[in-house]
């Protein structure tokens, strides 16, 4: 039976050593789910048991994992499964730590999720800087190919799978799955139009489910201890653990795999060591680069971290990529920052990201450098709204995120970069 | 009825006059100035370095209700180069006959390279004459600036339309 | 007909609202179309009503509710009033990713909608450069046209912090791409990719550095490059033809129909006055004009840029009489009263030689001359066939858009994109349908990624292969030669047999890939078996369509020319000829020898071929783009065109001159009223009965609509309001029921070292109306000949090489090209290169 520790479900590496040598995971059940799942359950009864369980996707979106795999066409196949570990989000790390310490872990996920959807090809898309992790994800799959694990006729049943990995080319947007579907099929990393959706029109046409390396890595204990075992940890809409990746101004940042409804204080102040320097919190983002800007007032802090009760403090768990920014930063700084990521990662494929960011990207510079006038917060704030609800993926969206946010939630930090009266961009414009 | 009084006040005026300054002159020797929003003959301006305001948009053309202007474009190059974008006139021609002086090719033209001026002593002998092409159009050069076609060194002008001095 | 109509009775209708007006559309229309099928305006860039939506620009965002359902009952719910209760989605949608629903209510000029719109092209305008004065699309661009419409009149962006990219890319000889201008719709890409299946463009680099780049080499390689500038919202792409050329609005446009080829598309000829032309009018360019039937909304490069001949400064302009040896100027007068004469004195000895590009009424007056005399009236084609086209050709109705899974389409010793493209384009289109395309061919084309099965042979044995097809069908044939039955119990033939004769309806096409006019003629015979015997005829897409070499050969044929089986034997032997629109000399010595022995050579023509300059009259015409007439397709669609520019000084029409010959001869023709003449072909010619000009010029409804006001949903392709031609039924439409007719089946013996020469077809060759462009220059056909690598390794040959090409007894030096996909011990051919072939001929080939 596989051991577990408090709540750490994903990190067991943690308090088992050596978790990512193949001997030490089967020591401890490694791959006892998959192969009781296909030697001895039905592919529906695995689906069946993640719905059960809850398990919603750490991705970002949050749809529940279960639901999903029962979305796929059983009237057109092949069906292929891609585990996205395409981590590029801006303070997002956990999919990296669980494949590098604990991979036969997320292996066996993926593998179950392939179970389940009979797919016989599965793909572990990694980004394109993950090179040197590949080369170890590769080695490994080599090794479950040798110890029968992978390949043809599956512990002496009819089932067959292989696996493979996939690096990128280096894009953020190839983290968003039809953008990332596309790029594995050798086309330009952009994202598709939806629907349809990857479960009915997904890999080189054919159904596909997109899961994320965390959410894949739930999945074998899901099976070996059940869907109810699974629901003792975090709440009733938001089952399970989650990874927390924490960084910014903190004492001690990192993971931290926390049952889900965890609040934002126990995260930052009991786990991450607090502030350094004995300075006031301001702000936090939630779930990395791409979310709003929570005033880090007592309520938020004392916020449950889990699906819907982020949003009450006007935040997004999404991958959970808890950023700490602390009084000595200025949002308009941050706000730059944020833009200019975007700017550089936009697909260019529909025009209000395309040319919206672009925008943006020289009105946060000019607040940012001083140069800018109190029109520009006001037109800033007017091309981010135009930009909201009109792009073909969320990235557009995304990207408005902390400028609406921060310029609504920290005025004060964006008029006091700007001179008073419009002179500012007369100058410019001469 | 003859009022011999009314007679008497016309003659008075009549006799004053004489001793007035006249208000005609000796055209043409002398030539009366003309108001500041004379529409003259027109004029296609230039540049100080001497190269063409006109792009040969043939928006004057568009605008002219008397079908009076013509216009050819062609491709500039930095071997031959007549005006700062990536086009010019390489026709123009406006037909006097049918020119009706009222201004609106110069408020159509997108760089101020058409401009009504001041000459108004247009006469023709035939009809052909009338038509002005544009080499007699074109503002002389500035002593200072070289002629068009000029050579210049590649990626001087990269603007499609050159940036102007008063856009208002 | 339209899609949307099409589609009526396959699929459930569905009743929506779009801004208060409801209509019923096929359930799956695209918002967009359903709105503009009623001509109401959702704007769009990236759509285009014939690709596939992307939902890119979100130009096309609009309120879109649906009727609400109980969840529990799926009732539907309803307001006080008793009308279904809409719920309209919490963000606006995309109008062209949207597909229609039953009760669905659509809301395109809310303040929401409005806003949107005019954000969405302030965020364009962000990045365009805003030089319309002397971008060649101001005036019928979309960006600017939904500017002026929706958009703000302020930019609030800084000028100076625009982005600047390269202004003049030439991303081929024929097109220039201004990366400033582009709004990376991504309709040239999808355009080459979807619709013509030349991946050569695509999109590089990414946000808002992303640019449009050319993968091949030449760059842009595509007989299609010109449709992406048509489709193109903005000024990005133009044609390197019109690189400021005019202004769309300052040019006038004349319907016409392209005479490059048999499919006929429909033209728009714009033209201006011109300095260069002393104030006359000339063509700036080449527009496609809309027919759903014929060429939809598309042209081929060659049909849009060869255009030029008319003005070219070779033309000739007077007529020539040889004196001392010597041609010199004469007047009419005095040329048509010495061809007249001779004309006389020659009666039935007289050989008339007309070419395809001539027009139905010059090819009537001929043939009416020529009988009148009691002399020959000959085609100038080295293609047989037309007879049987016009008895077994494409039924009444006939149109490849209509064709789906029920149709079989068999394309025959044609390499169909270089002899037709527009057929190509539509039969791969077919095939995406679901048509069951059978390609059969010595060597690979681009119609093979379409088909079903892919039929190989030996050049010359191509009626042998359709008499195979037969014999697979028809067991029951007489006795065949081996190779016939060898072809036959081949499992591919087989099973393209069964295709075809399974097919509800069968559409042959034949070219003129490695065929002599000998081998042309047991083809087509071959091929109007294999339509009888299987049945395929008299009805709408069924039946025999000949892959013409010249725009009209159709039309000869229907006015009773034909081509001479032994064309050097009847110049030798006749006392006059008079030759029209055809240059044999130019083709092969052969008949330059033979024209050297006729008596009198009377030459009507636009150009100084070598033909004219063996004349002793030369006798100058009307460009058809000059004049008025009529051409009848391969599909035999009878189409009109109209004159654009006017005649050069003194010159006739090909029709008047006859006409005027003929009136010295004491036959009346009609000279004038090209109008009257077709009222004489329709008392004549019985297929042709009851047309006229009037009928030729009907159109109807077309979808999608296109127009000159809403360029930015189909293009700037033309609307066409000059007429969309009638198709002829042929025989067997009208109850004649053919025989098979078995002919012998020729075959070429070669001996020892020799190579088979084989003629083949280029689209962009060196004809006499194409090289006048040079624009199209550098993209024309070098003279060449191809070779199957292993030959030419055999023979020490690399590719590029100049090598000895000894054929015919005449030596010429011609480059070398590769092609793996050509059966060994072949040299291909291509025709109109100045490599004088006109049937398969052993050839040797010398390294230089």
């Amino acid at each position: 039976m596989s051991k577990v520790k408090g709540s750490r479900i994903l990190l067991r590496h943690r308090d088992i050593p050596k978790l990512d040598k193949l001997d030490v995971y089967l020591e401890d059940g490694g791959f006892e789910s998959f192969k009781k799942a296909v030697t001895k359950m039905k592919p529906d009864k695995v689906t069946e048991i993640v719905k059960d369980s809850g398990l919603r996707g750490r991705g970002g979106a949050g749809f529940p994992t279960g639901v999903k795999w029962s979305f796929i066409d059983a009237n057109n196949w092949p069906h292929y499964v891609v585990a996205n570990a395409d981590e590029s989000e801006p303070g997002t790390f956990k999919d990296r730590e669980i494949m590098e310490q604990n991979p036969y872990q997320f292996f066996e996920g993926v593998m179950l999720s392939a179970y389940a959807i009979q797919a016989n090809d599965a793909y572990i898309y990694l980004r394109g800087e993950f090179w040197d992790l590949a080369h170890e994800l590769d080695k490994k799959i080599k090794k479950l190919e040798k110890s029968g694990y992978l390949g043809k006729k599956l512990f002496g049943t009819d089932y067959s799978l292989n696996l493979y990995t996939h690096l990128g080319a280096g894009a953020y947007i190839c983290g968003e799955e039809t953008a990332l579907l596309e790029s594995m099929e050798g086309k330009l990393g952009q994202p598709r139009l939806r629907p349809p959706f990857p479960p009915s029109f997904g890999l080189f046409g054919k159904p596909t489910v997109v899961n994320n390396v965390e959410t894949l890595a739930n999945v074998p204990l899901i099976i070996e201890k059940g869907a109810k075992w699974y629901r003792k940890f975090g709440t009733e809409r938001s089952p399970g653990t989650k990874v927390f990746s924490l960084s910014g101004n903190v004492n001690k940042p990192g993971n931290y795999e926390l049952p889900l409804a965890s609040t934002f204080r126990e995260l930052i102040f009991k786990h991450g060591g607090g502030i350094p320097d004995g300075h006031a919190i301001k702000a936090i983002m939630a779930a990395g680069a791409s979310s709003s800007l929570i005033v880090a007032n007592d309520e938020a802090l004392d916020t449950p971290m889990d699906y819907e009760s982020v949003q009450n403090v006007g935040g997004m768990l999404g991958s959970a990529s808890v950023i700490v920014i602390d009084e000595t930063v200025d949002i308009s700084w941050l706000v730059n920052k944020t833009v200019h990521f975007f700017k550089h990662e936009s697909c260019g494929k529909c025009t209000p990201c395309r040319e919206g960011v672009f925008w943006m990207s020289h009105l946060t510079e000019r607040i940012d450098n001083g140069s800018g006038s109190r029109e520009d917060i006001v037109l800033l704030q007017d091309v981010a709204n135009n930009i909201q609800g009109k792009c073909l993926c969320a990235l557009g969206d995304f990207s408005t995120q902390a400028v609406v946010t921060g310029i609504e939630r920290f005025p004060e930090d964006f008029k006091a970069k700007v001179s008073p009266n419009q002179a500012a961009r007369i100058k410019i414009n001469e | 009825m003859l009022r011999p009084g009314a007679l008497m006040r016309g003659m008075w005026t009549t006799f004053k006059s004489m001793f007035e300054k006249p208000v005609t002159v000796m055209y043409p020797q002398v030539k009366r100035p003309v108001s500041k929003r004379f529409k003259g003959r027109h004029e296609l301006k230039r540049y100080d370095n001497g190269l063409e305001k006109c792009i040969g948009c043939a928006l004057c053309a568009a605008a002219c209700p008397a079908d009076a202007i013509f216009v050819e474009a062609s491709e500039n190059t930095d071997e031959q180069r007549y005006s700062p974008g990536e086009r010019y006139a390489s026709t123009y021609e406006i037909n006097f006959l049918r020119c009706i002086y009222c201004g609106f090719c110069e408020d159509a033209c997108p760089t101020e390279a058409i401009v009504l001026g001041d000459n108004y002593e247009l006469s023709y002998t035939n009809r052909s004459e009338a038509i002005y092409t544009r080499e007699m159009l074109l503002v002389p050069v500035h002593p200072s600036a070289a002629p068009t076609p000029q050579k210049v060194a590649p990626g001087t002008f990269d603007r499609p339309i050159p940036e102007m001095e008063d856009p208002d | 007909m339209s899609e949307l109509v099409k589609n009526e009775a396959a699929q459930n209708m569905v009743t929506l609202t779009i801004d208060d007006h409801t209509m019923s559309v096929p359930e799956g229309t695209l918002v967009v179309d359903a709105a503009r099928s009623i001509g109401l305006d959702i704007p769009v860039f990236c759509y285009h009503p014939k690709m596939e939506p992307v939902g890119m620009c979100r130009m096309c965002l609009v309120e879109i509710g649906t009727p609400m359902r109980d969840r529990t009952t799926s009732e539907p719910i309803l307001e006080d009033d008793g009308s279904p209760k809409i719920q309209f989605f919490p963000n606006l949608m995309t109008g062209c990713t949207f597909r229609a629903s039953e009760g669905m209510v659509v809301r395109g000029y809310t303040e929401k909608v409005t806003a949107a719109r005019k954000e969405v092209l302030e965020f364009l305008l962000t990045s365009h450069p805003l030089d319309c004065p002397t971008c060649d699309k101001g005036g019928e661009c979309p960006l600017q046209n939904l500017t002026m419409q929706f958009g703000d009149g302020e930019s609030r962006f800084i000028y100076d912090e625009k982005m600047h990219s390269a202004k003049h890319v030439a991303l081929g000889d024929l097109i220039f791409l201004d990366r400033e201008r582009c709004i990376q719709c991504a309709r040239c890409t999808r355009f080459q990719d979807e619709i013509v299946d030349d991946q050569v463009i695509g999109f590089s680099n990414r946000g808002r550095a992303l640019e449009i780049v050319t993968f091949s080499d030449p760059g842009f390689d595509s007989y299609w490059s010109g449709n992406t500038t048509d489709i193109c919202p903005v000024g990005a792409l133009t044609t390197a033809d019109f690189r400021f050329g005019a202004r769309p609005w300052e040019m006038n446009a004349s319907a016409s129909i392209c005479n490059h080829c048999a499919v006929g598309c429909n033209l728009t000829f714009n033209t201006r006055r011109e300095v260069k032309s002393g104030g006359e009018k000339i063509i700036k360019r080449v527009m496609p004009r809309q027919n759903e039937a014929v060429n939809e909304i598309w042209i081929c490069d060659k049909g849009r840029f060869a255009y030029h001949f008319t003005a070219s400064d070779q033309r000739l302009n007077q007529p020539l009489i040889r004196k001392d040896g010597k041609l010199v100027p004469s007047s009419w007068e005095l040329a048509l009263d010495l061809v007249t004469s001779r004309f006389k004195n020659a009666g039935e000895n007289l050989v008339t030689l007309a070419g395809g590009r001539l027009s139905n009424e010059d090819l009537f007056n001929l043939a009416e001359l020529s009988a009148h005399l009691g002399g020959d009236a000959l085609l100038y084609s080295d293609m047989a066939g037309g007879d049987l086209v016009s008895r077994l050709g494409v039924g009444e109705g006939t149109n490849f858009s209509d064709m789906g899974p029920e149709t079989a389409i068999l394309v025959v010793a044609c390499n169909l994109e270089e002899e037709a493209p527009l057929w190509w384009l539509r039969i791969k289109q077919a095939a995406e349908r679901g048509a069951k395309v059978i390609v059969a061919n010595p060597r690979k084309t681009k119609l093979d990624r379409s088909a079903i099965h892919n039929l190989r042979y030996e050049y010359g044995q191509e009626a042998g292969l359709v008499t195979a097809l037969l014999s697979a069908i028809s067991p029951k044939q007489p006795k065949s030669p081996a190779f016939v039955n060898k072809l036959a119990k081949d499992k591919e033939v087989k099973a393209a047999a069964k295709a075809l004769s399974e097919a509800e309806n069968t559409v042959i096409l034949f070219g003129s890939e490695g065929t002599s006019y000998a081998a042309s003629a047991a083809l087509a015979q071959a091929c109007a078996n294999l339509l009888i015997a299987s049945g395929h005829i008299g009805r709408p897409n069924n039946g025999l369509i000949g892959v013409w070499d010249k725009g009209n050969a159709q039309g000869a044929w229907d006015m009773g020319l034909r081509p001479s089986e032994d064309l050097d034997a009847a110049l030798k032997t006749s006392q006059a000829v008079y030759i029209s629109a055809a240059d044999p000399a130019g083709d092969s010595k052969q008949y330059a020898s033979a024209l050297k022995k006729a008596d009198f050579v009377v030459v009507q023509e636009l150009y100084m071929t070598a033909t004219a300059e063996l004349a002793d009259v030369v006798l100058p015409a009307q460009a058809f783009t000059e004049r008025e007439g009529t051409y009848t397709s391969g599909e035999r669609r009878v189409q009109r065109f109209y004159p654009a520019v006017p005649s050069l000084p003194d010159l006739l029409p090909d029709f008047g001159i006859t006409a005027e010959i003929a009136g010295r001869l004491g036959l009346e023709l009609e000279k004038t009223a090209p109008a009257s003449v077709m009222l004489q072909i329709a008392e004549v010619v019985p297929d042709y009965a009851e047309l006229t000009y009037q009928k030729l010029a009907k159109v109807e409804k077309q979808f999608p609509l296109i127009g000159r006001e809403d360029v930015y949903y189909g293009g700037t392709s033309y609307q066409n309001s000059q007429g969309l031609g009638v198709q002829l039924k042929p025989a067997a439409q009208n109850g004649d029921s053919p025989v098979l007719v078995i002919t012998e089946l020729p075959e070429v013996k070669l001996s020892g070292e020799e190579l088979l020469a084989v003629p083949v077809t280029r689209l962009l060759d060196l004809g006499n109306t194409v090289t006048p462009s040079e624009v199209l220059v550098t993209r024309l056909a070098k003279p060449h000949v191809a070779l199957h690598p292993q030959d030419a390794e055999k023979l020490g040959v690399e590719w590029g090489s100049k090598v000895k090409l000894i054929l015919n007894g005449s030596t010429q030096t011609v480059l070398v090209e590769f092609d793996n996909s050509m059966p060994h011990g072949v040299v291909l051919v291509p025709r109109s290169l100045g490599i004088p072939i006109i049937s398969p001929t052993p050839a040797t080939i010398k390294v230089l």
